[in-house]
């Protein structure tokens, strides 16, 4: 019974299964580091990413609003009342008298004296409260571990 | 089994953990290299001030009166070692640029600029000119290079219509601030808030932009096609007269919008640099809200409404007219030196008859008939929102320069100085049922509901029965005179003025002010129109250059404001 005993504590403490133990714990520390930093590669990758996207859509957004203003003033100019007149004078038209006109009473028919565009048209709505990021998405890992540190020493100071 | 020895265990493993441990070791140095700081920004600030696109003008039927359109900044990054004289030159072909002041610009810098704009404000076609000289000589092997020029882009204001309105709209210099009319009244909303910002350079913090919004675009209560009209009819009527200058405003006298308003000289607003070359000196901008002088004729409406509101007249009140009255000991005559007999007080307006008007003066006294002027506005600014309008001048008992005679004169006009905007509200008094309404261009602002749909009344300075009686006197008048300022089918009420030009030596015999104002249809009024001619050369008389123009005006105003005739209206009425 002492023999197995001692057999079993030497193998125990065999040179090679000590060192075998300590290069599978640090191995288990390697995988576990460069999971973590390979996670935050990827992360920080992607948040770059779409970071850059963003910057992107929001130049083309300034770019599309300087052309929508200049396609604006396009249509005004083509359609100004100088221009107007000269394709009306062109196509045979010219101004109308008082004498020219045949009213027609309309029972019920009001005129529209002026466009509404005040109460018809809402105030655009702010895109980028929809499309904010929750903060793990946006934060560093640093970051991630500080909140979570700061959240649970709150969290422990609660009765 | 035979044992490997252990320092080869040891080996392995040491290699295996140097290489092991290079790796989340290499992705922290990627992470915290600076040269993956400098791809990201990471870390990295600015200062950026974001100037928000100017707020567009719309007149009262959402056609675009000032926009804005894109133009570009050249500017050159000297940390990129540029080559100047190519650039200098491909700027000369592109820009018109003068080569040796180009070369200047890219040398005389300071030590520590890094980027200099070559020129601004260029117009898309010069720019693409640019870059297509920098496209070729990239293609070029002989070393030409224009890769240190950059191009940024940006917005400048510009009015589709030209010189249309000019003088309500006013312009805007390219440091983006508003002058004179709306842009310089409303400058402050238009322009909206450049916002100066820390932004981080690192596109993960992207959404920390600033959102900035552009300026508040506005609607004006201008109409368009009647503007365009008022001012054709406005310069044909300078060419027959041979008029110094001119002004037409029209305004709905029950809202007080003003529909058109129009003055001489006016300026192609997108060319705004000839400002001083096309206003000198003191010419006003805008006459008719910045040029005072003494309105004459015109002015007696006022009087005559005042006189019938305290009951110092009736319509039916005879005066013996001598042709001369004096007041404060000073002899006051009629416009043609004449003596006009009995003449009841629609004959003294439709003859227009100093003498009985200031004889209707004194009658009211001091007391009554300056109370009256200043509660039809005279004197104090209209405070219409355009920049830059006048107070005029109404002297009263008590200052230094009034005399007793004014009483008589400032009766019929004389020695009192107004706008055309002040003489407009007063007489929206008589067309109102004598409530006078505060005259403005703002009909609402994009996006926001409409803070004036209601007239703002400023004051009622006569009851409505005194308006409705003094407006059938003018209708009287008019017809009584066979005026040319009638319209077939439609009553209108008005009044010529035609008044002498003070001069530092008294009044200038042979210049005057020839003015109408009047206002229909008069049972339900849409229109209140007043035109103004300066030093008309082909007629000395308000019922001959001006009263035409009136009508002129009126009837492109029932065509375009669908206005049909009485008769029409009336039955569509009694309907």
């Amino acid at each position: 019974m002492e023999n197995v005993s001692q057999i079993v504590q030497k193998v125990r403490q065999a040179p090679w299964r000590v060192q075998r133990q300590w290069i599978g714990l640090f191995l288990l520390g390697l995988v576990a580091v460069s999971m973590v930093a390979g996670l935050y590669l990827n992360i920080t990758v992607r948040a770059t990413l779409a970071g850059r996207e963003i910057q992107t859509i929001q130049s083309d957004l300034i770019d599309k609003g300087r052309e929508n203003s200049d396609f604006e003033l396009q249509l005004a100019s083509l359609n100004s009342v100088k221009s107007m007149q000269k394709r009306a004078e062109g196509l045979g038209f010219q101004p109308a008298s008082p004498g020219d006109i045949t009213y027609v009473v309309v029972p019920g028919y009001a005129p529209i004296s002026a466009v509404d565009m005040s109460e018809s048209e809402t105030a655009s709505p702010d895109l980028t409260q929809n499309l904010a990021l929750q903060p793990e998405y946006t934060e560093s890992l640093f970051d991630w571990i500080a909140r979570a540190l700061a959240s649970s020493a709150y969290s422990g100071g609660q009765p | 089994m035979k044992m490997l020895p252990s320092w080869r265990y040891l080996t392995v493993a040491v290699i295996m953990a140097i290489i092991g441990a290079a790796i989340p070791v290499q992705i922290v140095r990627i992470q915290s290299s600076p040269e993956v700081a400098g791809v990201t920004g990471q870390g990295t600030y600015v200062w950026e001030t974001f100037y928000p696109a100017r707020g567009e003008i719309f007149d009262r039927h959402g056609n675009l009166l000032a926009g804005n359109r894109t133009v570009y900044e050249v500017g050159v990054d000297l940390a990129a070692n540029p080559d100047k004289q190519t650039i200098a030159l491909a700027a000369q072909m592109a820009l018109g640029m003068d080569p040796a002041v180009a070369i200047a610009r890219m040398t005389d810098v300071k030590p520590n600029i890094t980027y200099i704009t070559l020129e601004d404000f260029v117009e898309p076609v010069k720019a693409d000119l640019l870059k297509q000289l920098q496209e070729d000589a990239r293609a070029d092997p002989s070393g030409r290079n224009l890769e240190a020029v950059h191009f940024k882009a940006h917005l400048m204001r510009s009015y589709p219509e030209n010189d249309l309105a000019s003088t309500v709209l006013g312009y805007v210099t390219r440091e983006n601030k508003g002058y004179m009319g709306v842009e310089e009244k409303y400058d402050n909303i238009l322009a909206g808030i450049p916002v100066t910002e820390l932004i981080p350079a690192d596109p993960r913090r992207a959404l920390e932009y600033p959102h900035i919004p552009p300026g508040q675009s506005i609607i004006l209560t201008i109409d368009r096609e009647i503007q365009a009209s008022v001012e054709q009819i406005l310069d044909d009527a300078l060419l027959s007269t041979g008029a110094a200058s001119g002004t037409i405003l029209v305004m709905d006298p029950k809202t007080g919008e003003i529909l058109a308003m129009s003055s001489t000289p006016r300026m192609n607003l997108n060319d705004f640099t000839r400002v001083a070359e096309i206003f000198p000196g003191e010419t006003p901008f805008n006459r008719a809200i910045s040029q005072a002088y003494e309105p004459g004729s015109v002015a007696k409406i006022m009087t005559m409404s005042a006189a019938l509101d305290t009951g110092t007249v009736t319509p039916a009140t005879v005066y013996l007219d001598t042709g001369v009255i004096y007041v404060g000991g000073i002899p006051i005559y009629d416009w043609d030196q004449g003596s006009w007999g009995y003449q009841d007080m629609t004959g003294c307006l439709a003859h227009s008859l100093n003498v009985c008007l200031a004889w209707i003066s004194t009658q009211m006294g001091n007391v009554t008939f300056y109370s009256y002027m200043q509660r039809f506005g005279l004197g104090h600014l209209t405070g219409i929102d355009l920049a830059g309008e006048a107070p005029g001048r109404l002297k009263l008992p008590g200052d230094s320069d009034w005399y007793p005679v004014d009483l008589g004169t400032n009766a019929f006009g004389q020695g009192v100085a107004i706008t055309p905007i002040q003489m407009v509200m007063a007489a929206s008094a008589l067309a109102n049922n004598g409530q006078m309404v505060y005259p403005h261009v703002l009909y609402a602002k994009v996006g926001e509901s409409r803070p004036d749909k209601a007239a703002q009344v400023v004051g009622s300075p006569i009851k409505a029965e005194t308006a409705h009686t003094i407006s059938s006197m003018l209708v009287n008048a008019l017809e009584s005179e066979s005026s040319d300022a009638l319209l077939e089918g439609y009553t209108i009420a008005g009044k010529t003025g035609t008044a002498q030009i003070p001069t530092s030596d008294g009044y200038d015999e042979n210049e005057i002010n020839a003015s109408f104002i009047g206002w229909g249809p008069v049972e339900d009024p849409r229109f209140l129109v007043y035109v103004w001619l300066e030093k008309p050369q082909t007629n000395r008389a308000a019922s001959v250059v001006a009263a035409p123009i009136f009508k002129q005006v009126i009837e492109r105003l029932v065509v375009l404001m669908g206005i049909p005739p009485d008769a029409i209206r009336l039955q569509k009425t009694n309907q």
